[in-house]
C-alpha cells in the first residue's frame, strides 16, 4: 500500500524518486487518529497529518542530499518503537542530520489513490511472511488468504502481537529508482502489486468477513471489515462502490447498528425514479408486464388494473397510450393503486391518480382511479378493492418488486395470493429480482448478493460512462445500497429484501393455484428493441425462459417477468359432474342413454 | 415571361419540402420566414415519422398532437430509434408503437411529474428538449 511504501521510503536511502505523500483529507471520527495508520499500528492524529507528511518529506530530502555522509545506518538500523509519536520520531531523525539548510519542501498531494495507476509499490504477493520483512498486525490478517482461499477454518482467536510494527528493510543500492517494475531484482524486497490483485484480495476479504460473521467470530470480523475498508479505497469504479456498500452493511451487522426503517416512502419513490432513468431494468419490467396485460385485455370494453406497487405511476402511461390507440377503440380504464402511508399524511396516491387522469384526458381515454393505503399488502382484502364481477370488467393484477417483501412474515404471501385469487384476475403480472437472497444461511445469502449487486453495478458503470456523476447514477447507487444493507445487515421481519428466483416463484404460484401464461414474441421483440436503444446496450441480454422473460447483464439474469392466470376452478368440475347427474335424472327411464352406473360416475370424477 | 418564384407557389414548395430528410428540412427552415413557418407545420413531421409505414390507425394524430406534436415525437423518439437501427431498414409497426409509448412516458414525466416533487428541475440535464427518461436515447450510442 502506498502508505507503507511512503514510510519505508523515508527509512531507506534509496528514495530518489519524489516523495509523494498522500494526505488524508478529513479527520476521521476515530478519536482523531488516522484510521488507516492506526490499523497498521501507528497512531497519528489526523490533524497532525500535514505536519508529519512535511517532516517525512524533509527527512527524505535530507537523506538524499546527505547520503554520502554515512547516514545509511538510518535505512538498516532504524526501528521505530513508539508508534504514538510518529512526528516526534521523524523530527529526531531530522535533527540527527546536519540539516542547517532549509529545504524547499513542497508537499505533494496526490489525488485519491483509487485513481492512481497500477504501478504502485506495495505489499508483496500473497506470501504472508516475506524473508526480508516481518510485518505484524494487531490481528493476524494472514488468516485472510488462508481462510478465503483454502477454507481451512483457521479463524482462531489471534495471538497477541505487539501493537506496533517492526519494519526492517534491506538497504537498496543508492541511486536506484525503485518505482520501476521492470527493474526489480530478486534481492530487492519491494515488490509490485497492482490494483487487480488488491481487487482479488478485497473479494476474498469480504467473503472471509462474512464467514467470520456466520461463525459468530465478531473480533475477526471486525478486523476484516476494517481491512476491507482500506482495500476498498484503492479500487476504482464499480468494485469500489460494491465493496464499500457491503463493508458498511457488514459493519452494521457486526456492531448491531441496524438501519432505521424510516424509509420515507416519498424518498424511496424518488430513488426508484432515478433507478428507472439510469438503467433499463425497471423499464424492461414495465414494458413486458404491460404487454402481457395488453394482450389479456384484448377485446374487453372495461378493464381494471390493480397495481400493488403504484409509486409514481411510471408504468401506466405506456399502457394507457397503447389502450387509447388500440385497433377497435379504447376501453374504459380503471386503476386501483396500493401504496404505503406517507409520514406527512399527504395523499400521494391521489396525486399520482390525478396526474394519470390528466394524461388520460389528453390522450382520450376514459379513466377512473382509486388509491389504497396499506402498510403491507397482507392487510388488503379483495372485498375492499371493489372488484366487479367477471362479465362487467376484466381484471389484471400487477406487482413489480413487491411480493418478496411479504416473505418476511409467515403467512403473508399466502394471504396475498389468496386475495389475488379472490379478485378473479384474468392475468397476474409479476416482476421480481432473479436471485436467491432468502436462504437460511447468512453466508450463502451474502455470496449470492455480492455477485448479484456486483453485476448490477458493473452494468451501471458501463452504460453510465458518458455521465458517471449525474444525479441519476448517484441516487441509483444509493437505492441499490439500501437494498444491500437490508439483505446483509437485517434479520427477521426487518429483512424485507427477500428476493427469490423465478423457479422458486414458479413453485409458489403453482401450489397456490396459478398457471403460467407465456409472454409471447411481441413482448420479446419490444424488450429487445428497448434495450437496443440504451447506450451500452450490447451488454444487456433478454432471455426467454419457458414463457417468462429475463433481463440480464452478459450471462447473468437479473430481473424476471412472468405472467399468471388462475387455474380452472375445481368447483366447476364438480358442478359439471352433478349437472350430468341431474340431466340423467331429469330424462328419466325413457332416456335412451344408460343411467350412470357407479363405476361410470367414479370414472368421470377421476377424469375431472 | 414572369419570373418563377417558389414562394408564390406554396403548394409546389410543400411538395418539394415533403421529400426532404430531417436535416435538410432543418436547413430549409433557416432560409426565410416563409419557409420557417412552413416547416414548423406538423404535417411534415408526421410524414417524416410515418413515411415508411402504411397509414397509421385513426386517432394516432389526435394523441400525438396532444402529447406534443409530431415534430417533438420525431426529434425525441423516432430519430434516435432510427439512428440505432441499420440504415435503410424498414421502419416497422413495432418500432412505431415503442416510440409512441416512450413518447407518452416522456410527456408524463415532462409535464406531469417534472413540476412537482423533490426530483424536479435538476433532473433535466443538458438537453432541454427531452426528459431524463429519454436522455439515454438522445445520446449518441458509443458502443
Amino acid at each position: 500500500m502506498k502508505r507503507e511504501r511512503d514510510r519505508r521510503k523515508a527509512e531507506t536511502a534509496a528514495a530518489t524518486g519524489k516523495l509523494k505523500i498522500w494526505e488524508e483529507g478529513q479527520p476521521q471520527a476515530d478519536a482523531g487518529m488516522d484510521e488507516l495508520f492506526a490499523v497498521l499500528g501507528y497512531k497519528v492524529k489526523s490533524s497532525d497529518m500535514a505536519v508529519v507528511a512535511n517532516k517525512l518529506e524533509q527527512l527524505e530530502m535530507a537523506m538524499v542530499t546527505t547520503m554520502e555522509d554515512g547516514i545509511s545506518h538510518l535505512s538498516t538500523d532504524t526501528i521505530h518503537y513508539n508508534p504514538s509519536d510518529l512526528s516526534g520520531w521523524v523530527e529526531s531523525l531530522l535533527t540527527e542530520l546536519s540539516s542547517t539548510s532549509s529545504f524547499d519542501v513542497i508537499p505533494q498531494q496526490i489525488g485519491v489513490p483509487g485513481e492512481s495507476s497500477s504501478n504502485l509499490i506495495s505489499f508483496s504477493d500473497d506470501k504472508p511472511i516475506h524473508q526480508n520483512r516481518k510485518v505484524i498486525y494487531d490481528y493476524d490478517l494472514r488468516a485472510i488468504p488462508g481462510a478465503a482461499i483454502c477454507r481451512s477454518g483457521n479463524e482462531d482467536e489471534n495471538p497477541n502481537h505487539e501493537p506496533y510494527s517492526v519494519i526492517k528493510r534491506h538497504r537498496s543500492s543508492p541511486g536506484s529508482e525503485f518505482l520501476d517494475n521492470a527493474s526489480l531484482a530478486a534481492a530487492r524486497p519491494a515488490v509490485l502489486v497492482d490494483s487487480q490483485e488488491t481487487g482479488v484480495r478485497l473479494v476474498h476479504s469480504l467473503m472471509a468477513c462474512a464467514e467470520a460473521v456466520q461463525r459468530d467470530n465478531m473480533k475477526l470480523a471486525d478486523a476484516l471489515v476494517k481491512y476491507v475498508g482500506i482495500l476498498a479505497v484503492s479500487q476504482v469504479g464499480a468494485m469500489r462502490k460494491v465493496a464499500t456498500y457491503f463493508a458498511e452493511a457488514l459493519a452494521r451487522r457486526i456492531y448491531k447498528i441496524y438501519p432505521q426503517d424510516s424509509l420515507e416512502s416519498s424518498y424511496s419513490d424518488v430513488l426508484q425514479i432515478h433507478f428507472y432513468e439510469s438503467c433499463p431494468y425497471l423499464k424492461f419490467a414495465h414494458f413486458t408486464a404491460n404487454q402481457a396485460i395488453l394482450e389479456a385485455f384484448a377485446g374487453a370494453n372495461r378493464v381494471h388494473v390493480i397495481d400493488f406497487s403504484l409509486k409514481q405511476g411510471m408504468q401506466w402511461p405506456a399502457l394507457m397510450q397503447a389502450l387509447a390507440l388500440r385497433p377497435g377503440g379504447p376501453p374504459e380504464f380503471r386503476l386501483t393503486g396500493v401504496g404505503p402511508p406517507q409520514p406527512d399524511n399527504t395523499d400521494a396516491l391521489q396525486q399520482v391518480g390525478w396526474k394519470l387522469a390528466q394524461l388520460a384526458e389528453t390522450i382520450g381515454l376514459e379513466f377512473k382511479f382509486r388509491g389504497f393505503v396499506a402498510n403491507s399488502l397482507a392487510d388488503l382484502d379483495a372485498s375492499m378493492l371493489d372488484v366487479k364481477s367477471n362479465n362487467l370488467e376484466v381484471v389484471a393484477v400487477n406487482s413489480v418488486f413487491e411480493l418478496h417483501r411479504l416473505l418476511a412474515r409467515p403467512g403473508g404471501i399466502d394471504k396475498v395470493l389468496n386475495s389475488i385469487k379472490a379478485m378473479n384476475p384474468k392475468i397476474v403480472s409479476i416482476v421480481e429480482q432473479e436471485a436467491n437472497h432468502n436462504g437460511n444461511v447468512f453466508l450463502d445469502r451474502f455470496n449470492e448478493s455480492l455477485h448479484y449487486y456486483s453485476t448490477i453495478f458493473d452494468s451501471l458503470e458501463s452504460s453510465g460512462s458518458t455521465q458517471p456523476n449525474s444525479e441519476d447514477f448517484v441516487m441509483t447507487e444509493v437505492y441499490l445500497g439500501r437494498q444491500i444493507c437490508n439483505v446483509v445487515a437485517c434479520e427477521g421481519p426487518d429483512r424485507i429484501e427477500r428476493h427469490e428466483t423465478l423457479s422458486q416463484w414458479r413453485g409458489r404460484m403453482n401450489s397456490a393455484g396459478f398457471d403460467p401464461v407465456h409472454l409471447g414474441s411481441n413482448a420479446f421483440k419490444q424488450a429487445s428493441m428497448l434495450l437496443a436503444l440504451f447506450a451500452g446496450g450490447d451488454g444487456y441480454r433478454v432471455e426467454e425462459n419457458d414463457g417468462s422473460l429475463m433481463l440480464g447483464w452478459h450471462t447473468r439474469p437479473l430481473i424476471a417477468t412472468s405472467a399468471w392466470q388462475l387455474k380452472p376452478r375445481r368447483v366447476d368440475r364438480v358442478d359439471w359432474v352433478s349437472q350430468l347427474q341431474l340431466s340423467h335424472d331429469f330424462l328419466g327411464e325413457s332416456n335412451p342413454l344408460k343411467p350412470l352406473t357407479a363405476t361410470t360416475k367414479s370414472a368421470i370424477s377421476e377424469l375431472v | 415571361m414572369a419570373k418563377f418564384c417558389i414562394n408564390d407557389n406554396v403548394d409546389v414548395l410543400i411538395e418539394v419540402l415533403k421529400r426532404l430528410d430531417d436535416r435538410s428540412l432543418g436547413v430549409a427552415a433557416c432560409v426565410c420566414k416563409t419557409w420557417c413557418s412552413l416547416t414548423r407545420n406538423d404535417s411534415f413531421w408526421e410524414h417524416m415519422c410515418f413515411r415508411q409505414l402504411s397509414p397509421p390507425p385513426e386517432g394516432v394524430r389526435a394523441v400525438v398532437v396532444a402529447l406534443g406534436g409530431y415534430r417533438r415525437l420525431y426529434i425525441c423518439c423516432v430519430k434516435p430509434v432510427r439512428e440505432v437501427r441499420e440504415f435503410n431498414r424498414v421502419w416497422t409497426r413495432h418500432e412505431m408503437e415503442l416510440s409512441l409509448s416512450l413518447f407518452c412516458v416522456d410527456y408524463y414525466e415532462r409535464v406531469l411529474l417534472g413540476g412537482g416533487g423533490g426530483s424536479g428541475g435538476g433532473r433535466l440535464g443538458s438537453d432541454s428538449a427531452a426528459s431524463a427518461s429519454l436522455m439515454l436515447l438522445c445520446k449518441a450510442v458509443n458502443v
